[in-house]
C-alpha cells in the first residue's frame, strides 16, 4: 500500500522534474533570444504548455503549493504570450525565479528540506501582470486584411499578427490542399518546412477547395524571406503577398476587431482569408496549433520508458551472476578439453560458450548504455544558476558549453549537480571580477565561464573554467596559516601550485565576506569529498589575472569495472583499473624514506608508496619483493605495494552492508566467481587518506 | 520489546533450510491451546541461547568468509549470499566470550534480520527449535537488573527441571 503510494509519488516527481528541466532549458533559449532581439514565440508557448501540464498533475496529486505556483506562472506566461506583458530581462527574471520555486517545491516534496520563498516570486509575477502594457496604436491598419478574418483569430494569434505587423514583416496568404486522410502529417511537414523561413500566424479552412476527401486551408504567413524562396518551400500551392497600404492609411483609425467590414477600400483588393461560414464538422478536422504540438509531444513520450535505476542495478547484478556462470562453464570446458575421447563434445560446447560470451557482452553493453545520459541536462541547470548568480552579483557572465553530449552514468549525474553548482557559484562570485575591475585590466567586461566535457578512456573529464582573477597564492597561504591548516615552516617549502591545492582542505574559505550565494559554509573540501565518493577527483589550475580551471575526472559508470586483482599475504583485493596507471616490480633497494614516508622514484618523479599490509594492519610480515601498483587520480599518484598480481577481471561492485559503512578504504566487494568474495579498494579514499595525512606530501605530488 | 516478534514468529510452518528438523517431542501435543512462541536454540561457548525463529531467515553451513580489515573486532568478514554481500559477526566476540579453539564442523551461520539489514551470525552449533509457553518464560523485566539489554528473558522449558535458554533480542543484539 505505502509502497504503491511511494511509487506513484516517485513517478510524479520524476515527471515533474523532467518538465521543470525542460522549462529551464526553454527559458535559457528565450533569454538568449531576447538578448539578441529574436525571441522565438514558440518557446513561450512551450514553457506555457509545460507549466500548464505541471499545474495539472500537481493538482491531481494534491500538491497544492506546487499547483498554485504553476498557476501563477501560467498566468504570467499567458500575459507574455498575448503580448500584454513585454518579454524583457525583468520578466525573464520572474520566470526564472518561478522555475526555481517549482524546483524547490519539488525538493521539499522529495523530503530535502528547502526553504521555499513563494512570496517574492508571487510579488514579482503579480507586479508584472498588474502593469500590463496598454495596447499601442494598431499596426494592423497598415495591411489590407479581411476584418472578418480578424474576428475569428484567437487572442494569441492576434498578438502574433500584431507583433509581426509592428515590425512591418510582409504577410502572405497561401492556399494549401490536404487529403483528409493525411492532413495531420502533411500539415506538420508543412509547418516544419516553413518554420525557419516564416511564421504561420493562423490557418482556416476555406470553403471552395474542400471536398469529401480533401480540405483546403488558407494559411496566413509572416515572413521576411523573399517571395521566390517562399514559393519553393511551400511547393505547388499558390502564395499571394498581402499588399501593404501606403503612408496615410497607417494613421487611419483601426477597424474594431470582429466588426463588420467598414475600413476596407472596397473592391481594390481581393479580401484576404475571406472566411465563409464553416460548419462545425469542418472545423474539427483542422488540428489547432497547440493540439498538433501536443500530439508530437505525446508521440515522443510514448517511445521512451522511465525506469527506476534500481531495476537497472538488479539487471547488472544478474549479468554479474551470468558472468560467474560463464567462468564456471569455462572451467568445466578446461576439464573436458583434457579428455581426448570427449573432443567432439568439448569443441561443440566451446563454440556455444563463445557465443554465450558474445551475447553476454552485448547484454552488458546494452544495460550500461541505458544508464548513460548526456551531461547536457546537467549543464542546462547550471546555465540557469550562472545567469541567476551573475545577476545577483551584478556581473556580466557568458557561459560557453562544450561537449554537452558526453554521456555518463545517470547515478553519477545525479550526484554531480551539487558539486558543480558550488564550482559555478565560486567561479561567478569569486572568480569573475566586477565590470569596472575587468575594464581597468583591459579585459572584456563580460566574463566567460566555460563548461567543457569530454571522454578520456574510461573517464569523463569535466572542466569548469573562468577567465577571472585567478587564485592568489599569497592570500591562500596567509589564510591557511591563519587557520592553522599548515604551519609556517612547511608553508615555506610549498610552491605556488601546491599552495593553491590548500583550498581543498577542510576549514578553508577564501571569501572574505560570506555571501548568500558562494559561501554557505560549505567549502571546496566538501566538493572534493563528494567527487571522491563517485570515484573521481578534482584538480585545480589557476593563473593570477588569467583565470581558474577546475578539472573533474569521473568514471563513466559505477556499475561494472575492469579491475586488477592482487594479493597481500592471504588477502585478496581488487582495484578498479580505471585508476591504475601501471604495475611495476618493486626493487626493495629503490625505496627511500623521507619524513617517515616511503618514496620511490618513477621516471624522475617521486612517488609515495604505501604497503597494504601496514595500512590495513594485516599483521603479516612485509615481504621484501613485491609489486607497486601505481594509482593515479587526476594529478595525484600513489604506489600501492602488494605481494602478487593475479590478473584482470570484470567486476560488479556491490555495496557493503550498513554495518560496515564506517569502514574506510573499501568501495564494496565483488564475487570473483570461484566462491571468492574480495574487497574492492576505494582508490580515491585511500589516496586522500594517505596523501592528505601530510599536506606537504599531498601538495608535492601534484 | 518481547512483543516485537511475536505475531510473525507464530507463522513459520514451512521453514526451509533448517539444519535439524525439530525434535518430535516438540510437535504440538500438550498445551497447544496456550499461545506458544518458537525459538531457534543454538550453542555459544557452551551456553544455550535462542533467537525468535521469525528473525532467523536462513541457516548456512560455514563457508569461506572474507576478512574485512579495519572492521570492528566482532566482524568475522563478508560472505556472498546469492549475490548479496552479507556481513558476518562472531557471536562469541559480540558477547565477549572466549574465541573458539578451532572451527568445528557443527558451526553454522544464522542469517538474522536486524531490521535494517540481514546479518550473518556465527554460532558454534544449532540445537533445536523450541516452543515456549508464556509460563515457561521469565521476562527480563521480572528478573530485574543485571541482564544485558539484548537479553529478553530466560526460557525454562518444562518448568524448573529443564535446561535454561537465554532468549536474545535480535535488534538489540546486532545494533
Amino acid at each position: 500500500m505505502s509502497d504503491e503510494a511511494d511509487r506513484v509519488r516517485d513517478e510524479f516527481l520524476a515527471e515533474s522534474q523532467e518538465i521543470v528541466e525542460s522549462l529551464s532549458r526553454d527559458l535559457l533559449l528565450l533569454d538568449h533570444g531576447q538578448k539578441h532581439g529574436r525571441a522565438d514565440p514558440d518557446l513561450v508557448n512551450s514553457v506555457f504548455r509545460g507549466v500548464h501540464t505541471l499545474k495539472g498533475i500537481a493538482g491531481m496529486f494534491g500538491y497544492r503549493e506546487l499547483s498554485e505556483t504553476a498557476h501563477v506562472l501560467e498566468d504570467l506566461l499567458d500575459h507574455l504570450r498575448l503580448g500584454r506583458v513585454a518579454l524583457a530581462q525583468s520578466s525573464l527574471d520572474v520566470l526564472f525565479e518561478g522555475v526555481e520555486v517549482l524546483q524547490r517545491l519539488l525538493g521539499a516534496i522529495r523530503g530535502e528540506s528547502h526553504e521555499v520563498d513563494l512570496a517574492s516570486f508571487r510579488r514579482g509575477a503579480s507586479g508584472l501582470v498588474g502593469q500590463s502594457a496598454a495596447p499601442a496604436a494598431d499596426p494592423l491598419a497598415a495591411y489590407d486584411l479581411d476584418p472578418s478574418m480578424l474576428g475569428v483569430l484567437t487572442e494569441y494569434e492576434e498578438h502574433r499578427l500584431r507583433t509581426n505587423a509592428e515590425q512591418r514583416v510582409p504577410l502572405y496568404r497561401v492556399r494549401v490542399r490536404f487529403a483528409l486522410s493525411s492532413i495531420d502529417t502533411d500539415l506538420d511537414a508543412l509547418k516544419a518546412r516553413l518554420k525557419p523561413a516564416a511564421e504561420i500566424l493562423t490557418y482556416l479552412p476555406s470553403v471552395e477547395g474542400s471536398g469529401d476527401d480533401a480540405i483546403e486551408l488558407e494559411v496566413l504567413l509572416a515572413s521576411s524571406t523573399p517571395l521566390a524562396e517562399l514559393r519553393v518551400l511551400v511547393g505547388d500551392s499558390p502564395v499571394e503577398p498581402i499588399p501593404m497600404r501606403e503612408g496615410p492609411s497607417r494613421t487611419m483609425p483601426p477597424p474594431p476587431l470582429g466588426a463588420s467590414p467598414t475600413g476596407t477600400i472596397a473592391g481594390s483588393i481581393a479580401p484576404v482569408l475571406s472566411r465563409a461560414p464553416v460548419s462545425d464538422e469542418g472545423r474539427e478536422l483542422v488540428p489547432s496549433r497547440d493540439a498538433g504540438a501536443e500530439a508530437i509531444a505525446v508521440r515522443a513520450v510514448a517511445k521512451t520508458v522511465r525506469v527506476d535505476i534500481a531495476k537497472l542495478d538488479h539487471l547488472m547484478n544478474v549479468i554479474g551472476e551470468l558472468g560467474i556462470v560463464r567462468s564456471a562453464v569455462g572451467r568445466v570446458l578446461d576439464r573436458l578439453g583434457a579428455r581426448a575421447d570427449l573432443r567432439p563434445i568439448s569443441s561443440e560446447l566451446h563454440r556455444i560458450h563463445r557465443s554465450f560470451e558474445r551475447h553476454l557482452e552485448a547484454l552488458q553493453d546494452g544495460v550500461l548504455d541505458v544508464r548513460m545520459v548526456p551531461l547536457g541536462q546537467t549543464f542546462d541547470r547550471l546555465a540557469r544558476a550562472v545567469r541567476q548568480v551573475a545577476r545577483e552579483h551584478d556581473k556580466e557572465v557568458r557561459l560557453v558549453v562544450n561537449g554537452g553530449d558526453t554521456e555518463i552514468d545517470k547515478l553519477i549525474v545525479e550526484e554531480l549537480i551539487d558539486p558543480m553548482l558550488h564550482l559555478i557559484r565560486n567561479a561567478v562570485g569569486h572568480g569573475i571580477e566586477s565590470r569596472e575591475q575587468r575594464a581597468r585590466m583591459g579585459k572584456d567586461p563580460t566574463g566567460i565561464i566555460a563548461l567543457n566535457a569530454y571522454q578520456k578512456g574510461n573517464h569523463v573529464v569535466i572542466e569548469v573554467e573562468d577567465d577571472g582573477a585567478g587564485i592568489d597564492p599569497q592570500r591562500v597561504l596567509a589564510r591557511a596559516v591563519e587557520r592553522h591548516l599548515v604551519d609556517l615552516g612547511a608553508a615555506r617549502e610549498l610552491d605556488d601550485q601546491a599552495i593553491k591545492q590548500l583550498v581543498f582542505l577542510p576549514g578553508f574559505s577564501t571569501a572574505d565576506q560570506v555571501t548568500d550565494l558562494s559561501g554557505r559554509g560549505v567549502g571546496l573540501d566538501v566538493v572534493r569529498t563528494n567527487i571522491g565518493r563517485l570515484g573521481g577527483v578534482i584538480d585545480l589550475h589557476s593563473t593570477t589575472g588569467i583565470g581558474t580551471k577546475f578539472t573533474l575526472t569521473l568514471p563513466i559508470t559505477l556499475a561494472i569495472l575492469s579491475a586488477l586483482v592482487m594479493r597481500v599475504g592471504s588477502h585478496t583485493f581488487a582495484i578498479p583499473l580505471t585508476v591504475v596507471q601501471e604495475a611495476l616490480f618493486l626493487e626493495p633497494r629503490s625505496i627511500r624514506v623521507v619524513d617517515g614516508r616511503e618514496l620511490i622514484t618513477l621516471r624522475g618523479q617521486s612517488l609515495p608508496v604505501v604497503r597494504l599490509t601496514e595500512l590495513f594492519r594485516l599483521g603479516e610480515p612485509t615481504r621484501q619483493r613485491g609489486y607497486v601498483v601505481v594509482t593515479s587520480l587526476g594529478q595525484r599518484r600513489l604506489g600501492i605495494v602488494v605481494d602478487a598480481l593475479e590478473g584482470q577481471q570484470d567486476i560488479v561492485t556491490k555495496p557493503l552492508g550498513p554495518s560496515l559503512q564506517n569502514v574506510r578504504g573499501f568501495a564494496g566487494a565483488t564475487d570473483l566467481g570461484d566462491q571468492r568474495v574480495v574487497l574492492v579498494l576505494d582508490a580515491p579514499a585511500l589516496l586522500d587518506e594517505v596523501l592528505s595525512s601530510d599536506p606537504r606530501v599531498s601538495a608535492g605530488a601534484a | 520489546m518481547t512483543e516485537r516478534s511475536s505475531p510473525q514468529s507464530l507463522a513459520v510452518p514451512g521453514k526451509a533450510a533448517l539444519a535439524a528438523p525439530p525434535p518430535a517431542s516438540l510437535q504440538p501435543a500438550r498445551g497447544a491451546s496456550e499461545a506458544t512462541r518458537e525459538y531457534l536454540v543454538f550453542e555459544v561457548a557452551g551456553d544455550r541461547m535462542a533467537l525468535p525463529l521469525g528473525a532467523v531467515k536462513e541457516i548456512l553451513k560455514l563457508s569461506p568468509i572474507t576478512a574485512v580489515p579495519r572492521a570492528a573486532h566482532d566482524v568475522l568478514g563478508i560472505l556472498s549470499v546469492r549475490g548479496r554481500i552479507t556481513t558476518v559477526l562472531c557471536l562469541r566476540a559480540r558477547l565477549a566470550l572466549p574465541p573458539p579453539e578451532v572451527s568445528t564442523r557443527s558451526a553454522r551461520i544464522l542469517l538474522v534480520d536486524r531490521g535494517t539489514e540481514i546479518i550473518g551470525v556465527r554460532v558454534d552449533a544449532v540445537s533445536e527449535v523450541l516452543r515456549l509457553r508464556p509460563s515457561e518464560i521469565e521476562a527480563a523485566d521480572v528478573i530485574g537488573a543485571g541482564l544485558a539489554e539484548h537479553v529478553t528473558g530466560i526460557g525454562r522449558p518444562g518448568g524448573q527441571q529443564g535446561q535454561v535458554v537465554v532468549l536474545l533480542d535480535p535488534v538489540a543484539l546486532l545494533r
